[in-house]
Parts: structure tokens; C-alpha cells; sequence
């Protein structure tokens, strides 16, 4: 029997599609555009302790099949989303994933309780932002930093699902994913976006801002399925795949390589629609092949 | 629940107007009701090599024919790409988008001020608006960049254009030349749309007037909706501390006084 649904360090999602953090505020905005409980999940917008004013623009470029951005963790701060953000998303049926970043590991240990206490069913860590000088990439690059906020995370949110988001900017993922699995992480997601940086020739600057950003879309989907792959053969926790996502053939390929559920995040801005689409496409495909889902998980036939 | 929606616009019209300067009619079925002046339009290029969506301000709308028109400029290969497209292509487009100009109920005569481009802003603000006087300024850098006189005139009680190097109209920054007039017209307000070096040198021409001012700001933008926060600018309101806000929600249309700049 055709079955959409899988499940995530004991949370059901009733489809593999979440939408990415940073990509999708806190839910509202697309959903003017369809009803959001048509997804599997939900990211939010990375959260800090304190409100965050981000960096100055221009946040965004454009790059061939994809983008940059260095937007910054703008944010309300974590007490603001649990006053206003929290409970709108709990009425909804929707997993709800609460990112949380820091610069330092008492940030991470301080927002991960008030997360602990939050509506929210999973807290995502964000260790791999590239945007912000002091942030949490100083976490994120060597295995021992992923292993140690990860286990601090997960002792101060012992009630949520950890999910370790990792970065592609540093010598072997895999080394990392390891690492957060070590530090008691319940899945970890991949990839964030690829450090990059778009140039005006004519006045010799870069376009952002910040000089350099994340670069995001289409463009980095190659790099992520085979981060996922590698991943997958190192690690026996879930994983939830990102990276250029636009289709339901991406997100099967990404399953293929290993990811339990798959994040929508750049396509959000092309296409309003599109991790609902999607969502409705693959429902589409288990439904004409017959298939469950969870059988085509980690299923990469590689040549010889 | 749902009140966007991504609609199916088909170009009825995409030609050049001036030099690097387009203009596009696009068709809707369905066009929305209650557009403003000030508000725009996030255009998905048919380039999957190219995929941010593009904003436009909503230059002017037929609501008869279904039909927006936009002006734009070539910047880039984004607009570069948008010049090519023969009438009947369709674009996938979010519309109305933004705050727009919206003038409040004891203001009766308006100045409008635009600086090149900006001026595609401004004829949508007396459709949506019919019964308001309107004293118009255009400047523009030279004679072949001037664009939008005959439709403005149309709409306006008073125009005037003013070109940077005299080439065309009254010589010199159309922001001194409005100046020059503000005793004589007394607007109750004054809309503009330009670059920010014009806001700069408005807010400081205009300052014994004691006007208010409101500007639109034009940013980078994502997705358009207020979701990803890339198009910020930074504002500075009374009793607050600076503070970044999107450009796509809170804008494109904001006090003078509010922006920092």
C-alpha cells in the first residue's frame, strides 16, 4: 500500500516536505498563498536570545542557477516567537522545527531550554550559518565543536528531537555528522548553504554587504546529494536532506541518497507554491507506483 | 485563509521607450481589485538559470482591460532577458505587492517628484486617487532619458521637467526646481520616487517647508512577501531604535524622515 508518511526521532510527518529555516519566516506569509498544514514540516527562522538586527544590505545576489544571501539572523529574539509565533504554529497540524543559533555555548544551552518548554515538536541547530562573524560556524567546522554544543543541546532540550544542521564548508561532513551523532543528536540535517560570493566587475566590489553569503538553490544540488550519500554511509541516524530542491524528482533523488525528509528552501522564492507542490507531486508518485516511501530511502545503486 | 495568489500574466505589450528603457503591458484574467499606486510586482523570468523574481513598481493599471503596465530600465541580464520577450509570452507575477502611496483623508493637493525611473511610479497614484490635485515634477539626466511627460501631463493640474544638464526643460535637479515652487503651490504633500541620492538632496531643499514627505525605496528583493527579510532597509521612527524593516511589507513606501539613508 502507497504511504507518504515517515517518521523522524519519533515524530510522524504525514509527507517528507519541511521548508527550510530562513526561507519561510514563521509560516505566515505563504500562508496566504495555500494551507501550510499541506506540509510535512516547518522550519523557522534561525532564533537567537536576543533579538537580531542582521546585516546591512544588500542581503541578496543573484548567481547562475541559484543565489547568495548574508541576511544575518535577523529575528525577534526567542522570547518574541514564543509569545506570538509559538502558539500559532502549535494550532496548526504541521511538524513545527524551532532553529536556534548562537555565538557562544551558553547562548545555544540558554535558547535550547526555553525551546524545551516551547510548543514546538523539534529544535534544529544551526551551527553552520556563514553570516555572521562571531556565529555559530565557529561550531559547526570541526567535529569536536559539533560534538560538544550538539550534547549540550540535547542536556538542556532533553524533552525535543535534536536535529544538527551541518555545513558543507569544512573538510569532511561526514567526520561531522558522526560527531553530532556522537553528541546525541536524533538526525541531522544538510546541507546549509555553500560560502560564496557574487563580484561587480565594473566597481570591483562584492555585491553583498557582508562581502561574502550562503549560496543556496538549484546550483548546489549535486554537492548535497552526494553530502547526503556520504553522510548516509556514516551515520545511522535520519537525515533530512536540503540543498536545491525544486522538484519531486529532486526530493526523490535526495531520498534515494539517503535523506529521510527533504527541506524546500530557496524554491520557496521562485515558485510560492512550491514545497506544497511538491508535497502534492510525490503523494502523486507513491500513489501510481505503489510504493512506501520509507522503501526508497538510501536505496543509491552505485556503479561499480 | 488564502488571499495571495501567483497569477499568469500574458505581455501584451514589451517595447523600447528610451534609451535601456522598456515598457511592458501585462494582462492579467484575473487582475486584483484595490491596487495603489506605490505598489508593486514580482515578475518570475522564464529562465530557470536566472530564478529570483524581479520586482517592478505597478506603473500604471486598467482595470477595464485587466492590464499593468510597468516601465523598467536594463541594469543587468535579468531585465536584459525581460526586453526580449515577444507580446504573448506569459510571466508567472505576485501582484499587488507592498504599502503603496495612500493619502490621507484632509490632503488635497499633492506634489509628485520623480527622478528618472522613479517616475514609473507615479501615474498609478493619481488612477487610484482621481479626485486630488496634482502638481507634477519629472527630472531626468538628459533629453533621452525623459519618459512618462504626455501621460503625466494628462493627470496633472501642472507639469514640469527638468533635465541635469539642460538638455530638455528647466536646467538643473528637478528637487531645487520643485523648491523654487513650493511657496507658490503649498502642496499638502509631497510623493516621490527617485534614487537615494535625490533623497538626500530633497530632504535637505524641502526642509524649510515643513512638508511631509513620502519616498519609495527600492531593494534587492527575495521572495517578495516578507518572508526571507533580504530586502531591509534601515529606519529610524520616533521613540525607537534604529532598527531594519522589509522593504517588500513595510515599503516600498515610507516617510523621508524615518529612512535612514
Amino acid at each position: 500500500m502507497s504511504n507518504l508518511k515517515v517518521n523522524i526521532a519519533g515524530v510522524e510527518f504525514k509527507n517528507p516536505i519541511i521548508t527550510a529555516s530562513g526561507t519561510f519566516g514563521f509560516g505566515r506569509e505563504y500562508d496566504r498563498f495555500y494551507n501550510i498544514e499541506e506540509l510535512g514540516g516547518i522550519c523557522t527562522k534561525g532564533l537567537t536570545i536576543r533579538p537580531k538586527l542582521g546585516n546591512p544590505p544588500p542581503r541578496i545576489a543573484e548567481c547562475y542557477g541559484g543565489m547568495l544571501n548574508s541576511v544575518g539572523l535577523q529575528n525577534p529574539g526567542v522570547d518574541h516567537y514564543l509569545q506570538k509565533d509559538d502558539l500559532y504554529l502549535a494550532k496548526r497540524d504541521v511538524v513545527v522545527i524551532a532553529n536556534v543559533a548562537g555565538s557562544t555555548l551558553e547562548d545555544y544551552i540558554a535558547i535550547a531550554e526555553k525551546i524545551n518548554g516551547a510548543q514546538a515538536d523539534m529544535i534544529e541547530l544551526n551551527i553552520s550559518c556563514p553570516n555572521v562573524k562571531e556565529g555559530g560556524m565557529a561550531f559547526g567546522v570541526l567535529p569536536e565543536s559539533v560534538e560538544r554544543v550538539t550534547a549540550a543541546v540535547k542536556k538542556a532540550c532533553p524533552d525535543k528531537p535534536v536535529i544538527t544542521k551541518l555545513s558543507p564548508n569544512v573538510a569532511c561532513i561526514a567526520d561531522n555528522a558522526k560527531a553530532a551523532e556522537a553528541g546525541g543528536a536524533d538526525a541531522v540535517s544538510l546541507i546549509n548553504t555553500l560560502s560564496g560570493m557574487a563580484v561587480n566587475y565594473k566597481t570591483r566590489k562584492p555585491i553583498l554587504f557582508n562581502n561574502n553569503g550562503g549560496m543556496s538553490g538549484p546550483c548546489v544540488k549535486p554537492v548535497a546529494l552526494k553530502m547526503v550519500w556520504d553522510c548516509y554511509n556514516a551515520v545511522k541516524i535520519p537525515i533530512i536532506g536540503l540543498g536545491g530542491v525544486t522538484s519531486y524528482t529532486d526530493a526523490l533523488e535526495f531520498m534515494i541518497c539517503g535523506a529521510r525528509a527533504v527541506q524546500v528552501g530557496t524554491y520557496n522564492f521562485v515558485n510560492p507554491y512550491s514545497a506544497r507542490d511538491i508535497a502534492k507531486d510525490l503523494a502523486n508518485y507513491v500513489e501510481e507506483n505503489d510504493i512506501d516511501i520509507n522503501d526508497i530511502v538510501g536505496t543509491l545503486i552505485l556503479n561499480k | 485563509m488564502a488571499s495571495l495568489k501567483d497569477r499568469t500574466g500574458i505581455i501584451k505589450l514589451n517595447e523600447r521607450v528610451a534609451k535601456d528603457i522598456y515598457k511592458m503591458v501585462l494582462q492579467f484574467d484575473d487582475l486584483p481589485d484595490g491596487i495603489k499606486g506605490g505598489q508593486f510586482v514580482h515578475v518570475k523570468l522564464n529562465d530557470k538559470s536566472r530564478i529570483l523574481r524581479r520586482p517592478f513598481c505597478i506603473c500604471d493599471y486598467d482595470v477595464k482591460e485587466k492590464t499593468i503596465l510597468i516601465y523598467y530600465a536594463i541594469v543587468g541580464e535579468g531585465t536584459k532577458v525581460l526586453s526580449q520577450y515577444p507580446a504573448g509570452e506569459k510571466l508567472q507575477a505576485m501582484l499587488p505587492l507592498g504599502n503603496g502611496y495612500t493619502p490621507d483623508k484632509n490632503v488635497k493637493k499633492i506634489v509628485l517628484l520623480g527622478g528618472g525611473m522613479g517616475s514609473a511610479v507615479l501615474p498609478a497614484i493619481p488612477t487610484s486617487n482621481p479626485q486630488l490635485e496634482y502638481y507634477t515634477y519629472l527630472g531626468f539626466a538628459n533629453k533621452d532619458k525623459v519618459v512618462l511627460e504626455e501621460e503625466m501631463r494628462a493627470v496633472s493640474k501642472e507639469l514640469t521637467v527638468a533635465t541635469d544638464d539642460g538638455s530638455y526643460g528647466q536646467k538643473g535637479f528637478v528637487t531645487n526646481v520643485l523648491a523654487a515652487d513650493m511657496d507658490r503651490i503649498k502642496p499638502d504633500v509631497v510623493f516621490c520616487c527617485g534614487p537615494e541620492v535625490m533623497y538626500k538632496a530633497l530632504k535637505k531643499a524641502l526642509e524649510p517647508f515643513k512638508v511631509p514627505i513620502i519616498v519609495s525605496l527600492e531593494a534587492r528583493m527575495g521572495c517578495g512577501i516578507g518572508a526571507c527579510l533580504v530586502c531591509n532597509c534601515k529606519v529610524k521612527r520616533a521613540g525607537e531604535e534604529e532598527s531594519y524593516v522589509r522593504v517588500c511589507i513595510e515599503g516600498p513606501v515610507m516617510k523621508l524622515d524615518e529612512v535612514v539613508l
